[in-house]
């Protein structure tokens, strides 16, 4: 019992350590990129919230070509918040590793502090500009609120949790092979109108709805749809299937990262 | 021994024990013992109406996208089927709780099976999860499942179920066939009264007046006037002659009377004609327009017929009605649960989630100082 408390101890403090270094990662990814000048660290969520404002704008002036009277700024609101979200992330961790191979100097500061400061600056940053338009769109009415805002949350996190065993996974894999980094890019513009931003699983005829399905994001995105105007279509998804992806891919990411830790040599 | 077994799960990673090997066991013995047979009823059945066309390019264009491949009448049924009213029905006499509650059932899968007063609203709950209706946009065909801890409970709530929807399509049809007919019987009815109305007006002004038809009647006397015009003027040359050449004829007295015999006769037909006050000219102008009237009438009564026949054609094609494919299924063996499945999935998912712990842990424990 002793034994116990004794090692949930020292992993409390070890625990402490890596807070601290990935809130001081954090500090310096945000600062490495966004700067000190103008904004700062507002372009955060500047930046996705000025994308989903246009592709927004964009798709409300070509409504006919959606019909159905689906609430048009909710559907491109959470359609490309969430592309957003599980697209950055791996394009961030992707090569993430080589460029801080000097930090690993530092005792403390591990493969995995640095990739999840990156994440976790992907996810605020995203996360909040996904809040902010959807206050600002709430306020100004052209957006009704979110008819069940647990499960769109609960969805926005799950998707998350895609996102990050994604980068971290394909993070790992890039430090192995630069030919990963090679394949994200248009990998990444192939799954763009095969993840569900810009269409229901609904509209779909039934063939190309089974092939869609297996994507993980479009159960999150038509989850996190059904939670913001469910009444208003009929959502397709098996979230267990999109977690247990989620989880796979975290435990074989998680396996290669520690490998890859091995390996890499700070300089 | 006991020793032995005792500081060997002690030597086992707790956290595998917790997140392993304890969910395991939960699903084993819940699984193993308690779990109750689940038997599944399934119909399919299509709703078919005649395709109503699409009238804009938007609707071609929806068309084409498979918005509406599915009629109304299908939706209506599918939401008939999950609404509280079907399980009102079902649960007549409290037929559906009994079924779902009974002690055969186990505890953990039983409709209030943990005791209390369930409300209504609990109850629909746990009607929404046993059965499931899939609509497949393409074929438009429904899939109807019920679950239920009997087979013939199963498929009792099903063919239940089947034949509610159907017997709310029909209703729909009814009420729609009804709405089309109605205004339109409404327009012959009326039409009916105006052009009877009219024809007794007719009629009766005929009697009244002593004509049948103002326009012959009145060629006719004007036949007979100018006949009469000329036996006047034979008559008047004659007597002029008579007059002329032999004074003194006594034909000249008869003639004299004949001329003014007809004279009169000729005054008396052509006031019949014109002038007086029952004259064919001034009961002419009645005539006609209620003759008018009446031939108005009769053309909107003839008119409304065939807008009434119309809609009954219309409505007898408009007619949706649900066709079962298959009928609900009188299972004969419980598929559900898949014990040895639900066992193997506990059992990886929680390798998985350990795995994934044990290296994040793993992880943190890097950071030792």
């Amino acid at each position: 019992m002793a034994a116990d408390r004794q090692s949930l101890g020292s992993y409390a403090s070890a625990w402490a350590v890596q807070r601290r270094v990935i809130h001081a990662l954090f500090m310096r990814e945000v600062l490495t990129r966004y700067g000190r000048h103008n904004i700062g660290f507002l372009w955060l969520f500047v930046e996705p919230m000025l994308f989903t404002l246009g592709v927004t704008a964009l798709w409300s002036l070509t409504k006919a070509t959606h019909g159905l009277d689906l609430p048009i700024v909710a559907f491109a609101l959470t359609g490309y918040s969430s592309v957003l979200l599980w697209r950055n992330m791996p394009a961030r961790c992707i090569d993430a590793i080589k460029p801080n191979l000097s930090l690993l100097y530092h005792r403390q500061v591990k493969v995995l502090d640095i990739l999840i400061a990156r994440l976790l600056l992907e996810v605020a940053g995203t996360t909040t500009s996904f809040f902010v338009l959807g206050i600002f769109f709430i306020t100004i009415g052209w957006l009704n609120p979110p008819e069940d805002l647990l499960q769109v949350i609960g969805g926005w996190l799950a998707l998350a949790w895609f996102g990050m065993s994604a980068a971290l996974l394909l993070g790992a894999w890039s430090e192995q092979s630069e030919l990963v980094d090679k394949f994200w890019h248009p990998s990444a513009y192939l799954l763009f109108p095969l993840s569900g931003a810009a269409f229901l699983v609904d509209m779909l005829p039934k063939q190309a709805q089974e092939i869609v399905l297996y994507l993980p994001m479009v159960h999150c995105i038509e989850y996190i749809r059904e939670g913001f105007f469910g009444s208003k279509f009929h959502a397709h998804y098996d979230m267990s299937y999109a977690l247990i992806v989620s989880a796979c891919m975290t435990l074989i990411a998680l396996a290669q990262l520690r490998k890859v830790s091995r390996e890499v040599i700070p300089e | 021994m006991q020793n032995t077994i005792f500081s060997r799960i002690k030597n086992v990673d707790r956290l595998f024990l917790i997140i392993v090997i304890i969910p395991t066991i939960i699903a084993t013995i819940y699984l193993g013992l308690f779990a109750s047979d689940v038997y599944i009823s399934e119909s399919r059945f299509v709703v078919r109406s005649p395709d109503k066309p699409a009238s804009t390019g938007l609707g071609v264009l929806l068309k084409s996208s498979g918005f509406t491949s599915g009629s109304d009448e299908i939706y209506a049924a599918e939401s008939f089927i999950m609404s509280r009213d079907a399980l009102a029905a079902l649960n007549k006499g409290g037929r559906f709780e009994k079924a779902y509650g009974a002690p055969e059932i186990s505890l953990f899968d039983r409709f209030n099976g943990f005791g209390g007063d369930p409300s209504s609203e609990e109850l629909y709950k746990y009607y929404r999860n046993k059965i499931s209706i899939e609509h497949e946009t393409n074929a438009s065909i429904t899939t109807l499942q019920v679950r239920a801890y009997s087979a013939e409970e199963a498929y009792r709530i099903n063919a239940a179920l089947i034949g509610m929807a159907e017997a709310m399509v029909n209703r729909l049809n009814v009420r729609g066939r009804q709405d089309l007919i109605r205004f339109a019987s409404v327009e012959v009815e009326e039409a009916k009264a105006r052009a009877a109305s009219a024809a007794s007006a007719l009629s009766a002004f005929r009697n009244s007046q002593g004509v049948v038809d103002p326009e012959k009647q009145a060629t006719v006397q004007i036949q007979m006037i100018s006949k009469l015009q000329d036996e006047v003027i034979g008559a008047r040359s004659e007597l002029l002659q008579l007059r002329s050449f032999t004074p003194q004829n006594p034909q000249i007295d008869v003639l004299a009377t004949k001329v003014k015999g007809l004279e009169r006769e000729m005054e008396q037909q052509l006031s019949l004609v014109a002038g007086g006050s029952k004259s064919l000219s001034s009961t002419t102008a009645r005539y006609q327009r209620l003759q008018l009237e009446s031939q108005f009438a009769d053309k909107q009564l003839a008119g409304a017929m065939a807008s009434l026949q119309d809609a009954s054609n219309e409505a007898r094609r408009k007619q949706a009605y649900l066709e079962r494919i298959v009928e609900p299924s009188k299972p004969d063996e419980a598929l559900e649960p898949r014990r040895l499945r639900g066992i193997l999935a506990t059992f990886v998912l929680g390798l998985i989630a350990w795995g994934i712990l044990s290296m994040l842990l793993a992880g943190v424990r890097e950071h030792k100082s």
